[in-house]
């Protein structure tokens, strides 16, 4: 099986500031892999143990995002590609997508593997709208994955329950943390990781025009940036279990919750 | 070859390595470390996980499935696992420690015997020097290994071995030749698999701390042991040994210095915290004083770990027993006090289960007493200062 | 049809119109008064006529597509292309979904065919002088953002709870419509489906969310959350934690690798407040918490912080409601 997975590097999010004054994601910072493309990188890996092939890593991302895919690498990917340009700062959603599409459409895969949303942005919509480019299948939120003669078969999330799809392949899905827990980097993977590929592709290599992607095209603008308003000091609660349900129920039938 | 005497900074990677320890010890091993000790039983799912992660093939060379790691980056392994428990550093620490010998005085049908296994983690192996008579004092063993034709026949005890119960091969000392004119010619040492008739765990100790880590009193009944486990010449025993602890003494200082990390990470976080006189009290200049010693002395005796595996695989080979000694008796002592220092800072919750610092406190104690006391350990470098010549 | 805003109209699961939709459509209907803008519904499904009648109480004119293909394939590639047909004849400005997963399938797509720029999960929109201002909630919470579209244009979707649902009256007039193009992206087959065992509410779009983290312990645990959330008709919620050890099951999780919530109310039992949890839940309008540990972080963004063991202040708290009640 031939496997590519998105994966997008993102401020750690258990940290700071993430935007910068121009409004725009400071990926200065330390970055991590974005949770659900990490559980979408580990079903892919899974799966070519199981199948055998190999799993592509791709980024889009400036410089400092190499360490994530090197992390990636050391998982077990096969190789790794990093989209990056000074261009591309700034580059809004149907960017993103346009320029994901020109770097796959270069590659041979079976299915095309993205977290269903990243933490960073969360619009959740880069895995549908890149289907729609490529012409491909989209199986979303997906919880299990598996390959059927000619195609695959994914069990969807949905509010009820799941449902079975189905499609031919190539195919693009999108992965969840109902696909199970990342491994760890072994020591030998991190090691090993440092002798494969990664191969960097720059807007003139996918042939595209900076004018038309990248922060110079966006089709949204940032007016307006600020901090939430402050919830204030929790007002403590101690004692006996009665007193302080007492105290909880009068609290929430003040607010009409009762 | 790095110049020793340079100021010193890790390989970047080392530094991945030793990021991806971290980040496993805090992950996954920090929330277990309270019930390992509670427990009080060997971690066996810990130890899965570090053969898994490749963290127990650090040692060993790569052309029998290791990572051929250096003693540098071994030692950041053990100190990146103790931060978050003790008895989990020690999980490689000993491993490491008891395939030393086989490092140093394997032939190579032996290391291809029985290196591959305990690189990839399939088999544990254990170190048995100590004796209930003979513990700083190794010349004074009584376990008698009896040439018999093809094999040899081992009957005597061990003290204070750790992971013995839980190891499929130990590398145990014995007398082989009563009548050497030097004591330190009488010991030869053997590999014993576990397996063996008249290999038995006599007890397991009860113990202050890393208590995950079982400690065994073992007996030999008559236990064969062919004669292609001997490793190295009859008489090279105690040699081996000595050799051995140049290289297992800095594991114990990184165990050491893990400890004394984990400690100030706990006391640091808990002043900030804690808030007592309408303040945190790491507002304190009491509090403060003891975080900033805590701290320095813990950096210090890392840098003295990290100078000193330099100097062991890189300087001159008589000072290296000086190298091994000093950073385990500076790391000792410093995981002792450290400790100590956490659970001052905390107060009252520093005394109580509810909060870390007290195993630390339980735990560092163990880093002054074995793999040579500090009493041994200052013996050993006097006699190397006062060698020099003028 | 002129151009305007649109909104589409999505199932809910049971059938009929999902609340999302109702409250996306509100929106909709007043941004199109803001802006003297037409406002207009769109619905894609094999049988699309009670679906576009329920959502024709909310704006003046549903635009209701008969979809034979959606009775066996997954829906939002199929509803997503229709759209796309349609508004490459009618021109809209705008066009809103819900941020749910199926309305961000829609959208995705659809922003893809038309080539538009999309602005995600909206908690509020008004108009601005080149269109609509929306604002946004960006890493987990912690800024939110305003943001408009360069040329006016684009899609927009729109997170639940963010708007209260309000009808229109009288209802709106709905036309049928058919598009008999043959539909160019590869079809996705549903070959079945599955029901969980453990239903109730979806906590994305409940009012109320009761949630339960590491502290509840296990099953015993999610039942003393089943039994506040039918107390106080609300939804279970779960951090990872509670899921990861297997008490509750993927759906119900709340936070970064799952799901962001935005109730009235969140009851947070044995829940520390870790930041991967923070994220899904910190813009909750009250928070109230019930921990053992003074110092776990939720204590520092809870509107009322109760300090004391769940297994004992969860019963306490039904049997007031209890005693309130009867």
């Amino acid at each position: 099986m031939r496997i590519v997975v998105l994966t997008k590097p993102v401020p750690d999010p258990a940290a700071a500031e993430h935007l910068g004054p121009d409004g725009r994601v400071d990926r200065t910072g330390g970055n991590v892999i974005n949770g659900n493309d990490e559980y979408a990188l580990e079903a892919a890996l899974k799966l070519v143990e199981t199948h055998g092939g190999e799993v592509t890593v791709v980024a889009m991302s400036p410089e400092t995002g190499r360490d994530v895919l090197r992390k990636a690498l050391a998982m077990g990917a096969t190789r790794g590609v990093l989209i990056t340009d000074p261009a591309l700062a700034g580059a809004d959603w149907l960017s993103t997508i346009r320029v994901l599409a020109a770097a796959v459409r270069e590659m041979e895969f079976d299915l095309l593997l993205v977290g269903v949303d990243t933490s960073d942005g969360g619009a959740g919509l880069v895995p549908a709208g890149l289907a729609a480019l490529l012409g491909l299948p989209y199986l979303s939120n997906a919880a299990t994955i598996e390959p059927v003669d000619a195609g695959v078969r994914v069990n969807r999330i949905t509010a009820t329950g799941f449902e079975t799809l189905e499609s031919a392949t190539p195919a693009v899905i999108g992965g969840t943390q109902a696909l199970g827990a990342p491994r760890y980097p072994t020591l030998k993977g991190i090691m090993g990781a440092r002798s494969k590929e990664v191969a960097v592709r720059t807007l003139g290599d996918l042939g595209l025009d900076p004018a038309t992607v990248g922060g110079a095209a966006a089709g949204t603008r940032v007016v307006d940036l600020r901090r939430p308003p402050e919830r204030g000091q929790a007002k403590m609660v101690r004692g006996p279990a009665a007193d302080v349900a007492r105290e909880v129920v009068e609290f929430l039938a003040a607010r009409g919750f009762i | 070859m790095p110049d020793p005497s340079s100021t010193f900074r890790l390989t970047e990677e080392q530094v991945q390595l030793r990021d991806a320890v971290r980040t496993l010890a805090r992950e996954q091993i920090a929330p277990r470390a309270a019930a390992i000790d509670r427990e009080g039983t060997f971690p066996h799912d810990i130890k899965d996980l570090l053969a898994r992660q490749d963290i127990l093939g650090l040692p060993f060379p790569e052309a029998y499935g290791g990572l051929g790691a250096d003693l540098l980056t071994v030692c950041l392994a053990i100190e990146e696992l103790s931060r978050a428990d003790a008895t989990t550093g020690l999980i490689l620490a000993v491993h490491a420690l008891a395939a030393t010998p086989i490092l140093l005085a394997g032939t190579p049908e032996q290391k291809q015997q029985w290196l591959p296994d305990l690189a990839a983690g399939r088999r544990l192996i254990a170190f048995a020097l100590t004796e209930a008579e003979a513990g700083s004092d190794p010349a004074a063993t009584r376990t008698r290994a009896t040439r018999d034709q093809t094999h040899y026949r081992i009957d005597g005890s061990k003290r204070f071995i750790s992971h013995a119960s839980v190891a499929d091969v130990v590398v145990v000392f014995a007398v082989t030749n009563p009548d050497a004119e030097k004591p330190s010619r009488r010991l030869s040492a053997f590999l014993v698999e576990t397996s063996s008739p008249g290999y038995a765990v006599a007890r397991l100790e009860h113990k202050m701390g890393i208590r995950g880590s079982p400690t065994a009193e073992l007996t030999f009944d008559d236990v064969r042991v062919p004669a292609a486990n001997r490793l190295g010449a009859e008489g090279e025993g105690f040699a081996i040994a000595m050799r051995t602890f140049e290289r297992s003494r800095p594991g114990i200082a990184a165990q050491a210095v893990g400890i004394a990390q984990g400690a100030t990470d706990e006391a640091v976080r808990y002043s900030r915290q804690r808030v007592q006189f309408g303040r945190p009290i790491g507002e304190l200049q009491m509090i403060q004083a003891m975080l900033a010693d805590m701290a320095a002395q813990t950096e210090a005796a890392r840098a003295l770990l990290y100078r000193a595996c330099a100097e062991i695989e890189h300087g001159p080979a008589e000072d290296a027993a000086r190298w091994a000694s000093m950073c385990k008796l500076v790391a000792g002592d410093t995981a002792m006090k450290v400790a100590t220092d956490a659970v001052q800072v905390l107060g009252g919750y520093g005394y109580i289960e509810d909060f870390p610092v007290e195993r630390m406190m339980r735990d560092a104690k163990i880093t002054q007493l074995y793999e040579g006391t500090q009493q041994i350990q200052r013996l050993v470098i006097a006699r190397s200062l006062l060698r020099a010549s003028a | 049809m002129p151009g305007g805003i649109w909104v589409i109209g999505q199932a809910a699961a049971g059938g009929g119109l999902a609340r999302l939709s109702s409250e996306v459509a509100t929106l909709a209907r007043a941004l199109g008064e803001a802006g003297g803008v037409p406002v207009s519904g769109v619905v894609v499904a094999a049988e699309p006529a009670a679906l576009a009648a329920e959502l024709a109480g909310f704006v003046p004119r549903v635009l209701a597509v008969t979809e034979p293909a959606l009775a066996a394939s997954a829906g939002a590639t199929v509803v997503a292309q229709r759209v796309a047909a349609l508004a490459r004849t009618n021109a809209p400005n705008l066009i809103l979904t819900g941020a749910d997963p199926d309305g961000r399938d829609i959208a995705g797509v659809l922003a893809a065919l038309l080539g538009w720029p999309v602005l995600a999960n909206a908690l509020n929109a008004t108009w601005g002088p080149v269109g609509p201002r929306v604002e946004i909630s960006v890493f987990g919470g912690k800024q939110f953002s305003t943001s408009e579209f360069t040329a006016g244009r684009g899609v927009i979707t729109v997170r639940p709870n963010a708007v209260q649902a309000v009808a229109q009256t009288p209802a709106g007039s709905v036309e049928a419509v058919q598009i008999a193009d043959h539909l160019a992206l590869p079809g996705v087959r549903v070959v079945g489906r599955i029901h969980e065992q453990h239903g109730g509410a979806a906590v994305e779009d409940a009012r109320i969310v009761v949630a339960g983290g590491r502290g509840i312990g296990g099953p015993d645990g999610v039942t003393l959350l089943e039994h506040l959330a039918e107390a106080l008709g609300g939804a279970v919620g779960a951090t990872r934690a509670a899921v990861d050890a297997g008490w509750i099951d993927y759906p119900k999780q709340i936070g970064q690798t799952g799901k962001i919530v935005k109730p009235a109310l969140y009851l947070a039992l044995g829940i520390s407040g870790a930041i991967q949890h923070k994220v899904g839940m910190q813009t909750a309008e009250t928070i109230v918490a019930v921990n053992r540990d003074a110092d776990a972080p939720i204590a520092e963004f809870a509107d009322l912080m109760v300090v004391g063991d769940l297994f004992e202040v969860g019963p306490a708290i039904l049997d007031e409601l209890r005693t309130r009640r009867g």
